[in-house]
């Protein structure tokens, strides 16, 4: 995206710190989310990532850096914040006792929308996350996980924020709700920003315009989905199904690009043939190039051909990996021996 | 200011709503009410040298460390233990507002409470205006002294309540600390009556304790006074202080659980 389209940011982080007593949980982390961009924010366990979504919403204080949600500072004014802001905690806790348009009700009125504002909103978030009147009387208390979630939603959605921060929104939810909680973004996608933390990859991979990656309190990586992939895989992946034995074609091949190996050779079931999975640091173009030469080769008789994409979890894995082995314990360990026998 | 009252209309609902509330609130009133009517039958009988309304006053304040637990208990306890305070949090609003809207809440369901006892010596009087006269109820400077010694009281019993509530996740936990506070307190006032110092007689260590603590330590004897339609200001005072110091170690509490 180039700077002249890049929309404005409505989050601005720079050098973020964060401590709990021995552990530093942010070590000065910097980035910024666009007007109605969707962000997905990943990370291990432990990364750092409700702890930032924490200090966005307002609801814990950084020990440094600078952090600006719709241009107001969070240091300054916290409480100005939050009328910028839908936060959507992990786990989602809600009061059991009160009936779902008491509590939306109440979180309206607690968000300053009073007479008709307050019931317009209501009826558009309701619809928004599909919460129809039956569910809306009935208890908090007495609702599956997936009703829970939407009515979180619902509340994080009242008061017409700029910012969405949701902390683990798909955490539990089938794959019907999800796909439900995916198609309440995309109905708001441009309008609203949405900055959500998530373990299901598929997900962010699916719903996210860009994704920022964490490990240790560290920012690792961040980008659009193809951007990561051409960061973190350098080697263009495809598979080929065709008859024929792996020696035959793997000769075939190397004439053309002799660094192309041959990752996976599974028979493919009833046809006889097999799937030839292959890896090249030439890029997509000398893929295609052998499927030209495979084309004209009575022998193979190719029926299959298709350059694979990493999926974000392989970028996931990558990204996080180097910074796991810089920081655990036996990392450390690995480096010190290194760097002894360097020494030595 | 409206995230105030916003809290206050939500508490108040939740204790209209919660069963709790209605169960301790009745046998407490019964319990009262029973007390109240053998006092008056036996009044003439007993040396209670105060106007019999404030045997009710008494009852109400004695009474109160098997009620107050019951409106306060939930407050906090039972959003930490949901979780929902980091919800809460997540509007716009204050801790400050949070703590006071709460506490806003318990004390004016104690005060409603403590209107209903107020009931009975206003029933005996509409029923029996004869013996109500005989008895003072038809002196109005005693219903206010009662009134408002009741609702200092209450000021400060209920804050006690809010505090043991914002410490622990646990309600039962939360009930039994502001039982265990609230007794504590009424113990030091009661074993302290009648040990009154003023500062112009101070003699010993003890005097000048007494007089620094004042009604602190013997609200109970400020009683005699309101009992009778004099408001002592000291007392009022040392009150407020009271509920300030509470309400302000329970916003403190809520501070730091969100940092």
């Amino acid at each position: 995206m180039s700077s002249e389209t890049k929309p404005l940011p409505i989050v601005e982080v720079l050098n973020l710190r964060k401590r709990y007593g021995a552990i530093q949980a942010l070590k000065g982390i910097s980035f910024s989310i666009g007007k109605g961009e969707i962000v997905g924010f990943l990370g291990p366990n432990g990364a750092g990532k409700s702890t930032t979504l924490r200090i966005l919403s307002g609801l814990i204080p950084a020990d440094s850096g600078e952090a600006k949600v719709c241009g107001v500072d969070l240091a300054e004014e916290e409480g100005e914040v939050r009328r910028h802001i839908g936060y959507l905690a992990e786990n989602n806790p809600l009061p059991e006792d009160l009936r779902v348009i008491e509590y939306l009700n109440f979180r309206a009125r607690l968000k300053g929308l009073e007479g008709s504002r307050k019931r317009e909103r209501t009826r558009i978030v309701l619809d928004i996350c599909d919460l129809e009147r039956k569910v809306s009387e009935r208890k908090i208390g007495n609702l599956s996980k997936g009703f829970r979630q939407r009515v979180g939603i619902a509340d994080a959605l009242l008061a017409e924020p700029r910012l969405v921060i949701l902390d683990e929104p798909t955490i539990g939810l089938d794959p019907r709700q999800s796909a439900i909680t995916r198609k309440m973004m995309e109905r708001l996608r441009g309008e609203v920003s949405f900055l959500l933390s998530s373990h299901i990859l598929s997900e962010v991979e699916a719903c996210c315009d860009r994704m920022i990656i964490l490990s240790h309190g560290q920012i690792v990586t961040e980008g659009t989905l193809l951007e990561l992939q051409k960061e973190f895989i350098h080697n263009t992946v495809f598979e080929i199904v065709a008859h024929g034995n792996r020696i035959d074609l793997q000769r075939e091949i190397r004439r053309i690009d002799e660094t192309c190996e041959l990752i996976q050779d599974d028979p493919v079931e009833v046809t006889g043939k097999r799937r030839f999975t292959f890896s090249t640091g030439k890029g997509s173009e000398v893929a295609e190039n052998i499927l030209k030469r495979l084309l004209g080769v009575e022998q193979f008789k190719v029926s299959e051909f298709q350059i694979t994409r990493p999926d974000l979890e392989t970028i996931f894995l990558r990204a996080t990996k180097k910074n796991w082995e810089d920081q655990d314990f036996l990392g450390r360990k690995k480096k010190r021996a290194e760097v002894a026998n360097e020494q030595s | 200011m409206r995230e105030y009252w916003v809290i206050l209309r939500a508490e108040l609902f939740g204790l209209f709503i919660s069963p709790a509330t209605y169960v301790a609130s009745f046998y407490f009133l019964s319990l009262l009410a029973i007390g109240f009517r053998f006092f008056i039958e036996s009044f003439t009988a007993t040396d209670w040298i105060l106007p019999p309304l404030s045997s009710l006053v008494v009852g109400l304040v004695f009474g109160s460390p098997g009620l107050i637990p019951f409106l306060t208990m939930r407050s906090f306890a039972e959003e930490r233990r949901l979780g929902t305070l980091e919800t809460l949090m997540s509007a716009p609003v204050g801790s400050i507002s949070l703590v006071l809207g709460k506490w806003s809440a318990s004390y004016l369901f104690f005060l409603i409470i403590c209107g209903f006892a107020f009931c009975f010596p206003a029933l005996l009087h509409f029923l029996f205006p004869e013996q109500g006269e005989t008895l003072g109820f038809t002196q109005y400077e005693q219903w206010i002294g009662a009134w408002t010694f009741l609702m200092i009281f209450g000021a400060s019993f209920t804050s006690v309540g809010i505090f043991a509530s914002s410490i622990t996740k646990n309600q039962m936990v939360a009930g039994m600390l502001s039982f265990t506070l609230l007794t504590l307190y009424l113990s030091i006032m009661a074993f302290s009556f009648g040990e009154s110092s003023s500062l112009n007689s101070i003699d010993n260590f003890s005097d000048f304790w007494n007089a620094c603590l004042g009604s602190f330590g013997h609200g109970l004897h400020k009683l005699q006074h309101f009992s009778v339609g004099l408001i002592d200001v000291g007392t009022i005072f040392h009150q407020l202080i009271l509920s300030f110091l509470f309400l302000s170690l329970a916003t403190l509490q809520v501070e730091r659980l969100n940092h």
